[in-house]
Parts: C-alpha cells; sequence; structure tokens
C-alpha cells in the first residue's frame, strides 16, 4: 500500500510533470530569439501567458507589460503548486516559496523608507508565498515599527528588530539568513527533510559564491565577506566560505574546481559568473530530481526551471525591445 | 569742460589721474588675457567632463537595461526604492581665480562598494551592481561638469566686466581726461602768454613815462 507521503509526492510531481512539459524548451528560445517583440508577445498570448497579458495590458504596455505580465504568472503558477500539494510535501513547498515573502517584505521596508505610494510600492510584490497580495496590501497601510512588531516571533522578527540600528543593507541580508535558516531546519519524514534540506544547502553554497566572487572582485575585507555569508552551505560550509574570504580573487577562482559548482571558466566577468552557475545549479537539480523522482526534488526542479523560463523571457522582451543583438541576448539567458 | 578749472594744480592731479588710469588699463588688460587664458583652459576641462558625463551616461542606460533586462522592473524599481533615499552629499567652497570668487564642489564620491549600498548583497545580482555603480559615477560626473560650468559661467561674466572697463578705459576715460589735460595745458599757457603780453605792456608804458 502506498502510504499519504509518497501519494503526496506521486500526486504533486505528476501535477509539475504536466507543468513542466509546457515550459518552453531551448529550440523554443532560439526560435524566439528571431523573432520581433511584437512577435514574441504573439507568441506569449498563444501560451498560458495570455491571461496576465490581457490583464495587465489596460495598464501597461512594451517591455514593461511583458515584465509584468511574466511576474503575475510567476506568482500565480507556485501559488498553482503550492495549493495543489498536500501533507509533507505541502509544507515543503511552502517552506520554499516563503523567499517571496522576504522579497515583498524587502520591497514594502525599501518603499516605506522612501515615502513612496502604497500603489507604486505594490506594483514590486510578487505574492507567491505565505503572505496573500491582501496581507501585504495590509502591512503597506502600516508603519515600519507596526510591521516589526506585528512579525515579531516570526522567522523574521529577530532581522526587523534591528531596523534603524544597522544600516538597510544588512536588515535585508539578515532576512534572507532567517529564511535560509527557517528553511533548513524544516523537520519533515528524514528522508524528505534530507532531500529538501540538501537541495536548499546547495541553493545556499550558490549565493554564497555569488557573494564571496561578488566582494572579492571589490577588494573586500574578509570579515566583511563573512558578515554576508548565509550559514549552512552544502560544501561551501561557513569554514570553507572563510578561507576563500581571506584568500585573493585570483586563488579563489582556482580553489572552486575542488566545488560541485567549480566547472566555471569565466570568473573575471562576473555577470557570466553568474549565468554560468545558474546553469550548472539547474543541471545539478535535474540530475537529483531524476536520482529522487518521487520526492520534493522534481516540484523544486520545476520551480527553479519557471523562474529561469520567466527570467529568459524577460531578457528576450528588453532584449528585443532596445534592439539588442541576438548573440548578446543569447549570452545573457540561461538556456540549459 | 567748463566746470573744470583750468589750474596748474588741477592739471597736476589730472596728469596724476591719468596716469593711473593707464596703469589700471593695462593691468585690467593683462587681467582679462589672464582670465581668457584661464577660460580657454578651463574650456578644455570642460569639453572633456562633458564627454566623461556622456560616456558614463550611456554606460549607465545601457547597464540599467541589462540590470532590468536580467532582474526585471519590479526587481530595479525595488532597488531605485532603497537608493533614492541617498541624495549625493556635497559641501560649496569657494576659491579665487584672479579675484573671480568660484565654487569648488567638495562631493563625496557618490560610487560605492557593493557592500555600503544601500540594498542587501542576497538579495541582488552583480548586473544590479553595475547599473547602479554606473548611475553612481554618472552623479559623479554630473556634479563635475556642474562644478566646471559654473566657473565657466562665473569667469565668462567677469571677463565681460573687464572687458567693459578696459574698453571705458581705453576709448573713454582715458582719452577724455588727455583731452581735459590738453585743453587745461592750452589754457595755462594761453594764461601765461596773456601774463606775458601784460607784463610787456606794462613795461611799454613804464618806459613811455
Amino acid at each position: 500500500m502506498i502510504s499519504r507521503t509518497k501519494a503526496a509526492y506521486a500526486y504533486i510531481v505528476a501535477r509539475t510533470k504536466v507543468m513542466k512539459s509546457r515550459l518552453l524548451k531551448s529550440e523554443d528560445f532560439r526560435k524566439l530569439l528571431n523573432m520581433s517583440f511584437d512577435e514574441i508577445m504573439r507568441f506569449l498570448e498563444e501560451t498560458e501567458y495570455k491571461k496576465e497579458i490581457d490583464e495587465m495590458a489596460y495598464k501597461y504596455s512594451g517591455p514593461k507589460l511583458l515584465d509584468y505580465a511574466l511576474s503575475s504568472n510567476l506568482a500565480k503558477t507556485y501559488r498553482k503548486i503550492y495549493s495543489v500539494s498536500f501533507g509533507d510535501a505541502k509544507m515543503l513547498i511552502g517552506q520554499y516559496l516563503r523567499r517571496w515573502d522576504v522579497w515583498n517584505l524587502i520591497n514594502i521596508i525599501r518603499g516605506k523608507n522612501a515615502n513612496l505610494p502604497a500603489e507604486v510600492i505594490e506594483e514590486t510584490f510578487v505574492p507567491a508565498g505565505e503572505f496573500s497580495l491582501e496581507d501585504l496590501r495590509s502591512m503597506l497601510s502600516k508603519e515600519i515599527s507596526e510591521i516589526a512588531k506585528e512579525l515579531e516571533g516570526t522567522i523574521y522578527g529577530e532581522a526587523l528588530s534591528k531596523i534603524g540600528s544597522v544600516p538597510m543593507s544588512v536588515v535585508e541580508d539578515e532576512l534572507w539568513k532567517s529564511y535560509y535558516r527557517a528553511v533548513l531546519s524544516v523537520k519533515a519524514n528524514d528522508f524528505e527533510s534530507r532531500v529538501f534540506t540538501h537541495f536548499v544547502r546547495m541553493e545556499v553554497d550558490l549565493r554564497n559564491i555569488k557573494t564571496i566572487l561578488r566582494l572579492k572582485a571589490e577588494g573586500d575585507t574578509a570579515e566583511e565577506i563573512i558578515a554576508r555569508i548565509v550559514p549552512g552551505g552544502y560544501e561551501l560550509t561557513e569554514e570553507e566560505a572563510r578561507k576563500l574570504a581571506t584568500m585573493t580573487f585570483e586563488e579563489v577562482s582556482k580553489s572552486l574546481e575542488g566545488f560541485w559548482f567549480g566547472k566555471i571558466t569565466n570568473v573575471h566577468d562576473l555577470g557570466r559568473a553568474e549565468i554560468e552557475l545558474d546553469k550548472i545549479w539547474i543541471e545539478a537539480i535535474a540530475k537529483r530530481a531524476g536520482n529522487y523522482p518521487l520526492s520534493v526534488l522534481p516540484v523544486l526542479q520545476y520551480i527553479v526551471l519557471k523562474k529561469v523560463e520567466v527570467d529568459n523571457l524577460r531578457i528576450l522582451g528588453w532584449g528585443k525591445w532596445h534592439s539588442i543583438p541576438n548573440e548578446e541576448i543569447e549570452k545573457e539567458m540561461v538556456i540549459v | 569742460m567748463a566746470e573744470i578749472q583750468p589750474t596748474r594744480m588741477e592739471l597736476i592731479k589730472l596728469r596724476r589721474r591719468i596716469k593711473m588710469a593707464v596703469r589700471g588699463h593695462a593691468l585690467l588688460k593683462m587681467k582679462r588675457d589672464g582670465l581668457i587664458m584661464e577660460f580657454r583652459e578651463l574650456l578644455e576641462e570642460a569639453k572633456v567632463a562633458i564627454q566623461k558625463m556622456v560616456e558614463n551616461y550611456n554606460k549607465a542606460q545601457q547597464k540599467l537595461l541589462i540590470a532590468m533586462a536580467i532582474d526585471g522592473f519590479p526587481a530595479l524599481r525595488s532597488i531605485a526604492l532603497s537608493c533614492c533615499r541617498v541624495p549625493p552629499t556635497f559641501s560649496v567652497k569657494r576659491k579665487s581665480i584672479m579675484g573671480v570668487v568660484v565654487p569648488v564642489i567638495k562631493r563625496e564620491k557618490v560610487a560605492k562598494r557593493a557592500i555600503e549600498k544601500p540594498y542587501g548583497i542576497l538579495s541582488t545580482s552583480v548586473r544590479i551592481d553595475e547599473a547602479v555603480t554606473a548611475y553612481e559615477e554618472l552623479v559623479d560626473s554630473i556634479l563635475e561638469v556642474a562644478e566646471i560650468e559654473t566657473t565657466i559661467r562665473k569667469l565668462l561674466e567677469e571677463i565681460e566686466r573687464t572687458k567693459r572697463r578696459v574698453n571705458a578705459l581705453e576709448y573713454r576715460v582715458i582719452p577724455r581726461m588727455n583731452e581735459l589735460a590738453r585743453f587745461i595745458a592750452f589754457k595755462l599757457e594761453e594764461m601765461d602768454r596773456e601774463n606775458i603780453i601784460r607784463l610787456k605792456k606794462l613795461k611799454m608804458k613804464k618806459a613811455k613815462k
């Protein structure tokens, strides 16, 4: 007899498999590369993005329309995955999607600090996490101190309590650290939590190596870099990160070979390096999702792939709108 | 001219004033030439600064476009929310170029390291850093151009003023004073001649007696 946990995964994996089959393939992207902006929009009007494009068309036009439609579709897709899942799978997916709460929370604080109207801040929301659009709207009507008080006792409480005493950049990074701390401490079925945390820890590795490369390239000190490292990496543990932080940029680039993401060829162009790291990440999760087909991994893989698709379409849209050569657009896209 | 008393004292005073005006004229001419030279040098500096500003603007636009394409408009807008709270800080001091007070903008470099930027490292990409840095550099170069432009404007005003003074001295004040001096000298000579004749006549009268 199939256990309830296995059934939950079988169901959600089957649902995401169907959704994954609807994702644009690399051939589609190459085809889109040869189209004009209007042709791309027409193409997308025949896909699942149609509804969002039509909904947003009264307010926006050009690449902004595409951008907001993509964000809206992304949020809708993630909410759908969460709503159709159940049991441990729902809990794990929910935990993972809380990253969007961090994103929205950061936007609210930034907007409030800049005294911007609520409508402007609301435009940056991607309500794909635990906070619904209504929750976020109600936060918009409050002061930052009230929001911090309201979120006391949650995973964000500690980071938010630092507002005013440390720079906002530190608060933002602390919010992300709180998110990863919470995600890495989830208690699910042993195997599931192991597979899930392994995935998140690999993601933490990527975040950390991107941070190290970015700050090393600017010549920041080891202490400054360590302060921005997210604890809980898979291979890039705090200790390893500390070691890399004390090295020179050249030494760091040579030391990467020993890590699972060490295949990057162009460390000196940080933009390209980030794209390469994303490609390596997608290949790694595809492999792991293949190894554990009845787990949360195929769902997480879909979540990542959907984000990559949205990012690629956005790059295409803006690139085409501003007549950037195809080769340049392609270089910025993550096509695996 | 009629108001001037054609006395020797007046002539001496007038000659002194002419001497001073000539010296002033020469000095003002030198000042004008000096200011023009300074202006030309500044013009070259301005050309370089404006060229740099235009380049920085194009670069910033390009970087913004790439960041927008990669991270999306909402993300960029969100970053802009955190950055617009930090206006560039600068103080205006004064320096003197040949007596012309011009502003010197002492500015703190707007361009900051990623770690000093007002947004978190973990939620942003290198492309956003590049775009923000490019715009920070643009603000730096705008401030530089503003400083040079204000200096140039002040110098131009001063050159114009000095030119007017030089011309006034050269074509009006000095010629008028020279004419006046000539008039007084002529009058004095005439008075001398009258005196001589008067004396001669007195002498003749005395001789007849």
